[in-house]
């Protein structure tokens, strides 16, 4: 029995390691409505980067992601949440202060945009300002 | 009786606050920003985001960054990795000199090199859509198509269990990128440009994610001088918010970071 423990735990573990990673339905969905955000801000020249940040927002709660931006780009972070809720998104410079966005906000889905005037490392905020919490996305795009 | 009621509306103010713990909405502290995510996928830029800061202030010859043709004979997977990285911020390169043949020529070697970490099974759909998007001349298309093919072979080596590979083909992509952007800008000098070199803790988190592989893959000669010329770097590249790189700082940057190139083409390492 001992020595069927450790091998019955390690598969636990898997599993368990395996569904923490996978990316939940509602998380696609959000990606998906946040792409279609970001699509918008193609037509302006922006293009959309590969990568993603899904996860979970509590009601009046926010979620914190770290970017590294460049002086001379300007940027759009799109954010879309899956569960009907009013989201935003606010941008805070490396020392946590608020800088000052272009704002779209339309319930769960909304985006910032934003032109740093130095390179370094910022803040992307998404905020649950009304609702039940749940999954979320962002994507961001630059030109 | 009017400076008390101002007064009075003072005191209630401050006593609603505290009552409330009301925190500055415009402010984050320090423990919020410290445990704020990171993740390879958003928290680091890719190379054509910084060459896309670059194009803004000075019309940059491209093509003049191009390097000779890599050889894809590498054993040395960590050496493999950090070159693919490399590979793929010169397919950025090619894009930016809007260069349909060198993207092809570029593409095809990121095939080899990632067949070589037996990464490629998905890769070679990603291989002929370059090529198409690079016959068109759909530049932004590409660009889109690239930073996919990197996320592919980054997600393909986490399946095959290569994980402490991923953060390589990053650092390599990043070295590969610093080294085009400093001879840019040491070759045209201009403030604006320079600005995009400010970047410390985009190093640090790169650091503390090769901290985070195996020990025996820390050991392996060429890491080991990666992570110590990192350091190195780091030190080079933390300039005070709104300071400009000078022409020499700039090309002090470029030196450390050509220094890592030549080491991370040249060396003939063990399997």
């Amino acid at each position: 029995m001992k020595r069927w423990l450790p091998i019955f735990l390690s598969i636990l573990l898997l599993a368990a390691s395996n569904a923490m990673r996978a990316e939940t339905d509602a998380e696609v969905q959000a990606r998906k409505d946040a792409l279609d955000v970001a699509g918008a801000f193609s037509n302006d020249g922006f293009k959309i980067r590969d990568g993603h940040w899904c996860g979970v927002v509590k009601p009046h709660d926010h979620a914190l992601v770290a970017v590294n931006l460049y002086a001379g780009n300007q940027y759009w972070f799109s954010a879309a949440a899956a569960e009907p809720s009013k989201i935003a998104v606010s941008v805070y410079d490396e020392t946590g202060k608020q800088v000052t966005t272009e704002s779209y906000n339309n319930g769960e889905k909304a985006a910032a945009g934003f032109s740093p005037a130095n390179s370094g490392q910022y803040f992307v905020s998404v905020n649950l300002v009304e609702g039940n919490g749940g999954s979320f996305c962002l994507v961001y795009s630059y030109k | 009786m009017v400076r008390f009621a101002k007064l009075g509306m003072l005191v209630l103010g401050a006593v609603v606050f505290a009552a409330t713990g009301a925190t500055d909405p415009a402010r984050l502290s320090a423990d919020q920003l410290e445990k704020a995510a990171r993740s390879d996928s958003i928290s680091i830029p890719t190379p054509g985001e910084l060459f896309a800061a670059l194009g803004k202030s000075e019309k940059t010859n491209w093509s003049g960054q191009y390097r000779g043709p890599m050889p894809v004979t590498y054993r040395n997977r960590a050496q493999i990795a950090l070159n693919l990285g490399g590979l793929i911020a010169d397919g950025f390169i090619a894009i930016e000199a809007k260069d349909g043949q060198q993207v092809k020529n570029i593409g095809s070697d990121i095939i080899k090199l990632a067949k070589a970490l037996g990464v490629s099974e998905n890769l070679l759909g990603r291989g002929k859509s370059i090529n198409e998007f690079a016959e068109n001349n759909e530049w932004d298309t590409l660009q889109e198509e690239l930073e996919a093919t990197q996320n592919e072979v980054k997600s393909s080596m986490q399946s095959h269990a290569d994980q402490d590979l991923v953060i390589l083909v990053t650092l390599g992509g990043w070295i590969r990128g610093t080294q085009v952007v400093t001879a840019a800008i040491m070759q045209k000098y201009d403030e604006r440009s320079a600005k995009v070199l400010r970047q410390p803790a985009l190093v640090r988190f790169m650091q503390s994610k090769m901290n985070e592989i195996s020990p025996e893959l820390r050991q392996e000669p060429l890491v080991k001088d990666v992570i110590e010329r990192l350091n190195e770097i780091e030190k080079l590249v933390s300039f005070p918010a709104g300071k400009t790189p000078t022409a020499d700082e700039v090309r002090k940057i470029n030196e450390a970071v050509s220094r890592m190139i030549t080491e991370i083409e040249s060396k003939e390492l063990p399997k």
